[in-house]
């Protein structure tokens, strides 16, 4: 009888120090090319992955060749808004950014600050005018103006049924000729997740 | 050697009681702690609630109604940011908890229905998005208030499957609002269906307590149905709704609008009802706790909403206190359920303990009977209701003043608004809440 009760006494105590083992953070670097899927939500790993893969159609297709043989001269690209009609509040900033990296990164475009950066670098410009050196001073008029614009934006459908979402995401991305509103090119990436909620947790 | 039997016996007896009397330091209902951070907001004094609130420590099982209302006095701040990012987070709680918890289901079987963690009532988690959209709005990011309007669209989805007959699984306001969102983005065809629905939704909560369908919506529709070139529908709702529309061109081309979104006074209060009485066979006591909700008296019925000249009155676009009334209704024969079925199972512990030991069982029936708690939680910053009203105004600044008004159309409190700013052709969307002192009854 006693050594029965001390037994489970002594696996209490072992279970309840068990649960508190848990209770420490931890923390594991990983690869940022590693792709981890949490919720299912747009992460990093799409955003990388759908600008590169977009940027590189778009690089690849007739347009430029088209405007470098008639102009001797890379085109100039300027992203415009990429607007966000999906279900989730996706940074737009971040793939923006990525979509940017993966262009200038190729080379074989000249990439043009986008309107908000203007902004800061035109009142940079004006304080130079006034404070700057005249051997270092930035004349202002002389900036590159863009052939094309990059605009696009992100879509989702979500079908379900019960506790299981199947998260259908749309990137659309159209490069508008500043010169006619010509669209040269329109590219289109599409993910698709199968999202599995557990019904049960412990 | 009786007092060494003794000890023994009761040892896990005597843990177990241990243990159930730890679990009972939540012992107060959830509702009580609410009265503080009520004081404040009654005397206008969001900040104060917030800072109330702020100390509070809430454990994982109530962490959805600490988010939930430190993003609504965050919003009565005017701090629309750092409001949706609470309801960001309290979306994270609601994902990762709302699958039902082995553990958690068996310490509410055995002690009460407060063991589980809160993930909402449909009609909060509903509403967690309206006010996240309402913030986008007020923030002026409509594409970000539309994310809101399509989350929303999922969770009624949802809603919808679960129990598909259900008045409840359609959200009036919550469609109406999407609807104007969509408006607002140029997004005609989307909005049609959105009112459309809104305007089922309005018929359907009709069907269970009285609600009219606002006015606003139906000149909504009207002209919705017209820009879309939808001819047929626009003839019939205009027999149907007996009105038409006054000018013939975009209202909004000269002008803007403001819409102001009016909180009124708080949501009900869900108090613990018991019962408690002896089973004259043992002389055991068996109790069972059930929630009911305390309908507050709402003192403002009304508003009217002044600008120079211009007065318009409120709307009722959203009867909150109406909604979480019969949602409780819904619930409450599983919620009884449970709660006998506890009853019973303690019952009979306190019978198994008394075999060992009478004082062991005598203290599991206390035990039993201190545990029983109703669950008594919801989301209490929420307004009993929201009304509506819509100015149209040539482009300029306002200084727009709010009179609430009673039953009996007395002005009760008057506001001066912020100045707002009306551009050309769009929409201004502000709010304002107002919380009431109410007589306290126990």
């Amino acid at each position: 009888m006693l050594s029965l009760q001390r037994n489970t006494l002594i696996t209490m105590l072992l279970t309840a120090l068990l649960g508190l083992s848990a209770c420490g953070t931890q923390v594991e670097r990983v690869d940022v090319d590693e792709t981890h899927d949490l919720s299912g939500a747009w992460n990093d790993t799409d955003s990388r992955l759908v600008s590169e893969e977009m940027i590189n159609d778009m690089l690849a297709r007739p347009w430029r060749q088209d405007y470098t043989s008639r102009y001797r001269k890379q085109p100039t690209v300027i992203v415009g808004t990429v607007r966000n009609l999906s279900h989730e509040h996706i940074n737009v900033n971040t793939f923006v950014n990525d979509i940017e990296r993966a262009m200038i990164n190729s080379g074989k475009v000249t990439f043009v600050a986008s309107s908000q950066e203007r902004d800061e670098i035109r009142d940079e410009r004006k304080d130079q005018d006034l404070h700057a050196r005249e051997d270092t001073r930035k004349a202002m008029g002389q900036e590159l103006g863009a052939d094309f614009m990059l605009k696009g934006s992100i879509n989702t459908i979500i079908d379900m049924e019960g506790t299981t979402q199947l998260r259908y995401y749309q990137v659309d991305l159209n490069l508008i000729s500043l010169r006619d509103n010509r669209i040269t090119w329109v590219g289109q990436k599409k993910i698709k997740k199968l999202v599995k909620n557990s019904k049960l947790r412990y | 050697m009786r007092k060494a039997h003794f000890s023994l016996a009761g040892l896990p007896i005597w843990i177990g009681t241990a243990w159930l009397l730890l679990q009972l330091g939540g012992c107060a209902t959830y509702s009580k702690g609410f009265a503080p951070i009520e004081a404040k907001l009654a005397a206008q004094d969001p900040t104060a609630a917030l800072q109330i609130l702020e100390k509070q420590r809430p454990s994982r099982s109530e962490l959805l109604l600490y988010l939930l209302d430190k993003a609504m006095l965050q919003r009565m701040q005017q701090d629309f940011t750092a409001s949706n990012q609470s309801l960001e987070q309290a979306k994270q709680v609601i994902q990762t908890y709302s699958a039902a918890s082995v553990s958690e289901e068996s310490a509410a079987f055995i002690i009460n229905d407060t063991t589980r963690t809160y993930t909402g009532t449909p009609l909060e988690q509903v509403m967690l998005h309206v006010y996240a959209a309402l913030n986008y709005l007020e923030l002026g990011n409509h594409d970000a208030a539309r994310v809101e309007a399509l989350q929303v669209e999922v969770r009624l989805r949802q809603l919808m499957q679960d129990s598909p007959e259900s008045a409840l699984s359609v959200d009036p306001f919550a469609r109406y609002l999407s609807g104007m969102i969509f408006e607002d983005l140029g997004e005609y065809s989307d909005a049609m269906i959105a009112y459309r629905n809104a305007y089922k939704a309005y018929q359907a909560h009709d069907k269970i307590y009285s609600l009219t369908v606002p006015d606003y919506l139906k000149h909504d529709m009207l002209r919705m149905a017209r820009k879309v070139g939808l001819n047929n529908e626009y003839a019939r709702l205009r027999k149907q709704f007996g009105i038409s529309l006054q000018n013939k061109h975009n209202p909004h081309q000269l002008e803007g609008e403001v819409v102001l979104l009016f909180h009124n006074g708080l949501a009900p209060i869900k108090r613990e009802h018991s019962v408690a009485t002896i089973d004259p066979g043992s002389g055991r006591l068996i109790r069972v706790s059930l929630p009911y909700y305390q309908n507050r008296q709402q003192l403002v019925t009304t508003a009217r909403v002044e600008v120079n000249d211009l007065s318009v009155q409120t709307q009722q676009v959203e009867a909150i206190d109406e909604i979480a009334e019969q949602t409780l209704q819904a619930y409450l024969p599983a919620i009884t359920a449970r709660a006998v079925a506890r009853a019973v199972l303690k019952y009979n512990m306190s019978k198994e303990a008394s075999k060992q030991n009478d004082v062991a069982g005598l203290l599991v029936n206390i035990v039993g009977v201190l545990t029983e708690r109703a669950d008594t939680r919801s989301w209490l910053s929420l307004p009993a209701n929201i009304q509506m009203a819509r100015l149209q105004l040539p482009a300029g600044t306002y200084a727009l003043s709010i009179e609430l008004l009673d039953s009996l159309e007395q002005v009760q409190h008057t506001t001066k608004l912020a100045e707002v700013k009306v551009n050309p052709g769009k929409r201004r969307y502000i709010s304002y809440h107002y919380v009431p002192r109410y007589t306290m009854r126990k």
